[in-house]
């Protein structure tokens, strides 16, 4: 996967208008519900970074009955910056990382039983792939959450399909492996 | 689904099941329990037996050796005549295409349950009618299914599978022939569906995504179960 | 090089006929039980049309009064001659519509087939020609049978056969397979438009394409007919007797056309009718199948409604002149020996009894075929629980909800030929042919029969292992 841009995404969030540090956090998790919810702190290090940049601005303070807050605006290099950020393709895959299949492999070369493993890993998927699917076709569930859970129902389902037909190729590959 | 402690009487349950056809043997000893109100996913590779084990528990086949017991009865004992009635009133049978009568309306084809059971055809229709609504295939009542898109007759399909209040739905690859966007629809109309009536679903696939849908899996592996994975 | 890889295609792009025939044979050969079913069928119907027309054939080449050594004397004069012409001339139209439901048997997979030759590079023209030449292979066999078997008989029979019956015989023997490729031919020519859209598609209704061959068919044997009557006639005595055949001839025909028609039409008027109404499952799936395709079974329910008329005709004309003949008999004036005309009308009854029996047996074929072809459908049906009886009761309806009103004014039509002899001032005295009402029940019932011969296929087509298979 393409590791996501906090950055891009946050002032993808204030080109709605100036927002706080504690607002775009609940809206980022809000709109992207199944990703890993931000922390505050890397919330407010990238607002400042992108202030360094010109990239955002501060509008002012705003207390709201609670404590101050500052409130961020997106500059005008904000603006194309997103948009050229917006319209750039993801590298697809650049580099394979994948660790169940280092694991497989480390397991043939020290004896181990990669069969067991990738069975257990299936097993692990799959349960994971039950809980998204719960979440999708629960009855309040909006189409930002059917849409992220499938997603990740896809990629597990590839890493799935890959693992059976590794599973029925690991004598081959154990002779390839202890022959190198 | 949990259950609240001890193990409660399976709705249906297969033991050792084995069958052979013709020179291959389909299932070797193949066992397993579906409970009321769950859905359970039997997955495995094409010729792993997954289509005769639903055979075999939705009696359309008798096994060669094992039990089938639904509700108290065996049903590998049973002869054809109670079968047919069984499956006609206590099941319900999905395939993954050709369950429905293609010179049939989507509204016909959903009475037809409830008119061989004898309910009067307006009456039927009427039934047929809510069903469709919440399958979503309101207003296409009057279509036959070689008009219907696949999604639209795989809902119809399912339609007439529960309009007369089964305790199982057996589903053969239901999704077997559609895209994943049709696949969500109809297993998503499935699971509210079964769901809401507590209806126990016994679904085959070869397709973990559609897997997913269930609360538990079994996979067969050479006619027999390899692997069963709680919730 | 590329160019010359093009030319090369080009010139192996065209095959000639032997490629076509070769192919047509590879794939008779390497077919499944029912493709030879086919083959079988056909060959036999084949058989019994050039065996029809050699023997309409053999007796219209003899001209005036001549010795035959068959049938008590009844083939000796023209006037006899040519009513025995026009019967088996007749009877060419039952068999015509039992080879046009043969052309039927696992038409599916044969579509298939040939929509998959298109795809795999033929052009529309050498499916054609193969369909074509697959149907006229299983003619050939069947008429070459039928010739030699002819041969055989005419000349242990007769020591000096004119020369025109040798023309008869090798137009008869060559015409009758190149009528089945040309039928084969055009029965495909929908696959060959649409190779894509037939593999999967279920089939639009419409026999139209089939009902006009048989419409053809029906006037060439009409136009034969009438031919060999005027030959036959025109050298013979009695002259006014042939245009009173002509004359009944005509009407047969016309309550037959108009059967034909009825046929489909009732098929269509009751399944529309029915499925609005129906309270049963049997009768509804019955009624919408018919509505879906009301002439898929009106080729062979022509030939039934067809039968009737003649057979009602006939049984009514047969009771009038037994009347008479009795009469005749009892103030001693015969005008032949009593054979003579018994042995004619035991003829004409076998005649029709022939027809009835080919008539069935395309019945019986269409069902089987009609069956064979939803076999995964109707396992899937058993499979939800839909109980065998309802899937039988809805077979048998099928035949018999369209077969009821047709059959009855096919009796009506047949009734009025008998009553109409009967009024003719010649036979005053013999009263109304009532007897002749119980051919169409008769037929009706041998129907519901042939259509029942499927059952037991019925119950092997619900077998759940057809559920493994598309």
């Amino acid at each position: 996967m393409v590791p996501m841009s906090t950055r891009h995404i946050l002032l993808g969030l204030l080109a709605t208008g100036p927002s706080h540090g504690y607002d775009l956090k609940r809206r980022h998790d809000e709109r992207f519900p199944q990703a890993r919810p931000l922390a505050y702190g890397q919330v407010y290090t990238t607002l400042q970074r992108l202030v360094r940049d010109g990239l955002a601005e501060v509008e002012g303070t705003d207390s709201d009955g609670g404590p101050e807050r500052t409130v961020y605006r997106s500059t005008d290099d904000g603006s194309s910056e997103l948009s050229r950020w917006a319209g750039e393709i993801a590298p697809p895959a650049p580099f394979v990382t994948n660790e169940i299949f280092a694991k497989v492999v480390v397991s043939i070369l020290s004896n181990g039983d990669p069969d067991a493993y990738l069975r257990a890993q299936r097993t692990a998927h799959m349960e994971r792939m039950r809980e998204l699917t719960a979440v999708k076709t629960a009855k309040d569930a909006d189409l930002a959450t059917v849409l992220s859970a499938d997603y990740a129902l896809n990629h597990l389902d590839a890493d799935l399909r890959w693992m059976t037909t590794t599973a029925a190729r690991l004598t081959t590959l154990t002779a390839e492996v202890d022959a190198a | 689904m949990s259950n609240n402690g001890g193990t409660p009487v399976p709705l249906l349950a297969g033991r050792d099941l084995a069958r052979k056809h013709g020179r291959t043997q389909a299932l070797r000893g193949a066992s397993l329990e579906l409970h009321t109100g769950e859905i359970l996913a039997v997955t495995g590779t094409s010729g792993s037996g997954k289509s005769t084990l639903l055979h075999c528990l939705a009696g359309i086949v008798r096994p060669d050796q094992g039990s089938v017991v639904y509700a108290g009865q065996r049903l590998d004992q049973l002869p054809e005549k109670r079968l047919s009635v069984l499956r006609r009133t206590d099941f319900g049978v999905v395939f993954q295409f050709g369950q429905l009568i293609p010179e049939l309306t989507a509204q016909d084809n959903v009475a037809l349950p409830l008119m061989l059971a004898g309910t009067a055809r307006t009456q039927a229709h009427a039934r047929a009618g809510e069903w469709l609504e919440r399958f979503g295939v309101r207003g296409q009542e009057e279509l036959r299914p070689g008009e219907l898109s696949g999604g639209q007759a795989q809902r119809v399909a399912l339609a007439r599978a529960l309009v007369t209040g089964p305790k199982v739905v057996f589903a053969d690859e239901p999704t077997g022939a559609l895209d994943s966007l049709a696949t969500e629809q109809v297993m998503t109309a499935l699971v509210h569906a079964v769901r809401e009536s507590g209806t126990s679903v016994l679904l085959i696939t070869h397709d973990a995504q559609v897997a997913a849908y269930a609360d538990r899996e079994v996979r067969l592996i050479d006619g027999a179960v390899a692997a069963e994975v709680a919730a | 090089m590329n160019g010359e890889a093009r030319a090369g295609a080009h010139t192996g792009a065209r095959p000639g006929i032997m490629t076509d025939l070769r192919l047509a044979w590879q794939l008779t050969r390497g077919s499944d039980r029912r493709e030879w079913w086919r083959v079988g069928l056909t060959a036999a119907g084949a058989a019994l049309a050039t065996g029809f027309a050699l023997a309409a054939a053999v007796l219209a080449s003899l001209r005036g009064y001549y010795r035959v050594p068959v049938g008590n004397g009844l083939l000796n004069a023209p006037g006899e001659r040519s009513g025995v012409i026009v019967s088996l001339l007749l009877l060419l139209v039952p068999v015509l519509g039992f080879l046009g439901q043969c052309a039927r048997i696992g038409a599916v997979h044969r579509d298939r087939r040939l929509a998959g030759l298109r795809l795999a590079g033929a052009t529309p023209a050498q499916v054609r020609r193969i369909a074509g030449l697959e149907t006229g292979l299983a003619c050939l066999l069947g008429s070459t049978v039928a010739t030699v078997t002819a041969l055989a008989v005419l000349l242990s029979r007769w020591d000096h056969p004119v020369t025109l019956v040798w023309f008869w015989f090798a137009l008869i023997a060559l015409g009758v397979p190149v009528l089945g490729a040309a039928a084969g031919a055009l029965a495909l020519r929908r696959v060959v438009t649409s190779p894509l859209g037939w593999v999967r598609r279920v089939r639009p209704g419409s026999g139209r394409g089939v009902g006009l061959l048989f419409l053809g068919a029906v006037l060439l044997v009409v136009l034969t007919a009438v031919l060999a009557v005027a030959g036959t006639s025109a050298t013979g005595p009695g002259r006014g007797y042939g245009q009173v055949q002509l004359l009944m001839f005509g009407l047969v025909l016309a309550v037959g056309a108009g059967t034909v028609w009825l046929a489909g039409a009732t098929a269509g008027v009751t399944g529309r009718l029915l499925a609005a109404r129906a309270r049963s499952a049997a009768t509804l799936i019955a009624a919408e199948r018919l509505r879906a395709d009301p002439w898929a079974t009106a080729r062979t329910h022509a030939a039934v409604l067809l039968v009737t008329v003649v057979g009602t005709g006939f049984v009514g004309i047969r009771r009038t002149l037994l009347t008479e003949l009795n009469g005749m008999r009892e103030r001693h004036t015969p005008g032949m020996g009593m054979s003579f005309y018994t042995t004619g009308l035991n003829l004409t009854a076998a005649a029709i009894a022939v027809a009835l029996a080919i008539t069935m047996s395309g019945l019986a074929v269409g069902t089987a075929e009609s069956l064979a072809g939803r076999r995964r459908g109707l396992a899937a049906q058993a499979a939800a629980g839909v109980p065998r009886a309802v899937l039988g009761r809805a077979l048998l309806l099928e035949t018999a909800l369209p077969l009821a009103p047709a059959v009855a004014v096919a009796g009506v039509g047949g009734m009025a030929i008998g009553v109409w002899y009967a009024s003719l001032p010649k036979h005053g005295e013999a009263g109304l042919p009532y007897v002749a009402l119980l051919v169409p029940v008769g037929v009706y019932a041998c129907c519901l029969l042939a259509a029942a011969t499927s059952l037991p296929l019925l119950r092997r087509s619900v077998r759940p292992a057809e559920l493994r298979y598309v």
